[in-house]
């Protein structure tokens, strides 16, 4: 009998990148494994250990994200937040910053605090016109997460990312890791993945609340950024057609899509929108063909991003013989919304009044 | 024959009830009538759009589930008889990472050829290139075959790697996620046509290969004096059976277990023969990954799973329970 000396390795792949790699994305509110396992490592040798690993990841995704409570709201006295579970000392007003995502940027731009930073990294698109000259002078330090070298080499004392899994050890480095070199790192709230920190669901409060503690970090007056915000919203008349929509955030055989507790369930609520994926206790969530056209929403909104452009969704849409037969997509009826505005922040009221004008210029028949 | 009967049964009836399983809600008299309908008998009960569901959607992502099932047991048996290895799958020359490999390059670097296509010619390749490496010192030997595989795979897996690292952007990774853990997710009437044809051209002639393969059991020696060509017959499984894989391989993606776990499991009931194992194996493998797939869509409804963990689940603990049956024996 001739056998193999390597029978155990038999079968054996490497997928390293299914490992910390690619962690922009692997624990972020737009993710398979929805929650945040940041100190989860998924160097798998086999594809045995890959697949038993995301099952796991799936397994516990699911069991996070519903329940928990509202994010705490900072007293005004206090010396440190609680960010996401992690302290953020009240010191001094940070003078160098770092920004991870768009809207991270776009926060501080709305607080006229574009002069504190001293870097973008991730940025998730263009920021509205009203802002590209303070945007126009801001250093890049990298398309996706930076390095913690990267971020280190721009001497910030405070890291804000839009995501928790941007502050990983491949990734900006481990919030301890920074808070060890005295900068300070802070993340959405919105963004918090624990079950306790996570708003069971976003409102407009919570995108306030953020406001108030940047604000209150920062030392700076937020009530005109508050005032604007509100009045944006207070602009924004809900329809009343009992219109119902679907979210499409990615994904092709496997439709990506806006569920029932995050920012897109926010906006389709002041819209006066029914979400047809609104009973999913998640932000968002990966969903099936079948269900969306047993809903048959009357709109689709298109997330626009550079790797998911608006026009490759209506492609996947319509290149599909079951959804094609959608009415949404026999008759055009897409509303479109930029990715960087379509996760919670400043520009969750402007993506609101965006997408009531577009829903009032469809017309149903 | 008996047993050919009886999971003949079990299959027709896996398909026919595994249809009117899914997120929405049709009723199986609808499900059936809307098929009857498309064979060209009755009317439909359904609504275009409903109808969309049922004729679209499912019927050719079960039939495509039922034909990738089949062929990745036959290829496993073809594996394991010709490595004479039973840890052999039917991914064991590099097929998967090289079809991963050309998946990935279509995903991420946008090349013009669809993706099933890309696939099947990274698979293809990942073949050529372990069967070079295998033959290049003399004769190939299981032995040499396997560890070509390995290295193969390895340096796939590792361009893979590179691709996903250097181009992936936003949560596009999470489809190729998906397409590395097996997904029948996106399996239509042309999916559904590459898999059933590859069952046709590839996996039939197999079935009438027991005899040889039986032979190689014995040893190449053995083989040769019961009057098999040895190299010439491995030659040629290896490629029928990776083109097989290939072809599957290009519309779900690698689904782990499946080769590697129910051509023992249904050895343990028919014994090693491989004129019964092989029918009997691709019947079985289409019955388990109809319900395997049919799972992965509706456990976390609306949510679905990539089929790969679910098979993975499953098949992990039933090859450990084969093991000790093994080694008890």
């Amino acid at each position: 009998m001739e056998a193999t000396p390597f029978t155990g390795l038999v079968g054996v792949q490497a997928f390293p990148f299914l490992g910390r790699q690619v962690a922009p994305s692997d624990c972020s509110a737009d993710t398979l494994m929805q929650p945040c396992p940041s100190e989860v490592f998924v160097f798998a040798v086999s594809r045995t250990v890959v697949v038993l690993s995301v099952a796991a990841l799936s397994l516990t995704g699911c069991a996070a994200g519903s329940g928990g409570t509202p994010t705490p709201t900072p007293t005004p006295a206090a010396s440190a937040i609680d960010n996401c579970g992690v302290s953020v000392p009240i010191t001094s007003p940070p003078q160098r910053v770092v920004t991870i995502k768009s809207t991270s940027t776009e926060m501080l731009l709305a607080l006229g605090l574009g002069d504190r930073i001293v870097g973008t990294a991730f940025q998730d698109g263009p920021v509205p016109a009203r802002w590209s000259a303070d945007a126009a002078s801001l250093p890049v330090l990298a398309d996706k997460v930076p390095s913690q070298e990267v971020v280190l080499s721009a001497t910030p004392d405070f890291v804000y990312a839009g995501w928790e899994s941007n502050f990983s050890a491949d990734g900006a480095g481990t919030r301890s890791d920074l808070a060890a070199l005295g900068i300070r790192s802070y993340v959405s709230p919105s963004a918090c993945k624990e079950a306790a920190y996570q708003p069971s669901k976003l409102s407009f409060s919570d995108i306030d609340a953020e406001i108030n503690q940047v604000a209150e970090i920062f030392s700076v007056d937020d009530s005109t950024l508050l005032a604007n915000q509100h009045a944006t919203l207070a602009g924004v008349a809900k329809d009343t057609r009992g219109l119902s929509a679907l979210w499409f955030s990615s994904g092709s055989s496997v439709p990506y899509i806006g569920a029932g507790i995050g920012a897109p369930q926010l906006i389709l609520d002041t819209i006066g929108v029914r979400n047809i994926a609104g009973d999913i206790k998640d932000t968002w969530a990966p969903y099936n063909w079948e269900s969306v056209i047993a809903a048959n929403p009357d709109v689709i909104v298109l997330v626009d991003a550079s790797w998911s452009t608006k026009e490759k969704k209506i492609k996947v849409l319509e290149d599909n013989p079951a959804t094609a037969k959608l009415d949404a997509v026999k008759n055009h009826r897409y509303l479109v919304v930029p990715f960087a505005a379509s996760e919670a922040g400043v520009r969750t009221v402007d993506a609101a009044e965006d997408l009531a004008q577009q829903l009032k210029a469809q017309t149903f028949g | 024959m008996l047993w050919f009967i009886v999971l003949s049964v079990v299959l027709i009836t896996s398909v026919t009830v595994a249809v009117t399983i899914g997120p929405a809600t049709i009723t199986a008299p609808d499900v059936w009538g809307s098929i009857v309908h498309h064979l060209g008998l009755g009317a439909n009960p359904l609504s275009p759009l409903r109808d969309s569901i049922v004729w679209e959607l499912r019927l050719p992502r079960v039939l495509t589930a039922g034909a990738v099932g089949a062929g990745l047991a036959i290829s496993g048996v073809v594996m394991q008889a010709i490595t004479r290895n039973p840890l052999a799958d039917p991914y064991l020359l590099g097929l998967s990472s090289g079809a991963s490999l050309g998946a990935v390059a279509v995903l991420l670097l946008g090349s013009a050829l669809l993706l099933p296509v890309a696939a099947f010619l990274g698979a293809a390749l990942a073949l050529a290139l372990t069967l070079l490496l295998a033959g290049m010192f003399g004769r190939i030997t299981p032995s040499r075959t396997v560890l070509a595989g390995i290295a193969v795979s390895a340096l796939a897996a590792a361009i893979t790697s590179l691709i996903i690292f250097w181009t992936v952007t936003g949560d596009s990774y999470r489809e190729i996620l998906g397409w590395l853990l097996g997904s029948l997710a996106g399996a239509r009437w042309p999916e559904a046509g590459i898999a059933c044809s590859a069952i046709l051209v590839a996996g039939i002639p197999i079935m009438f290969s027991g005899r040889t393969l039986d032979a190689f059991a014995f040893g190449d020696t053995s083989a040769a004096t019961l009057g098999v060509n040895v190299q010439r017959t491995r030659w040629i499984m290896l490629t029928v059976t990776a083109l097989l894989t290939g072809a599957m391989v290009s519309v779900s993606g690698s689904i782990g277990f499946v080769g590697l776990v129910l051509p023992h499991a249904v050895r343990l009931i028919v014994g090693p023969r491989h004129r019964l194992l092989l029918p009997l194996s691709a019947l079985v493998g289409a019955s388990f990954l109809i319900w395997a797939d049919t799972a992965a869509r509706t456990f976390f409804d609306p949510r679905e799973l990539p089929v790969g963990i679910v098979t993975a689940i499953i098949g992990a603990p039933v090859f450990a329970v084969l093991l000790a049956r093994r080694v008890r024996s």
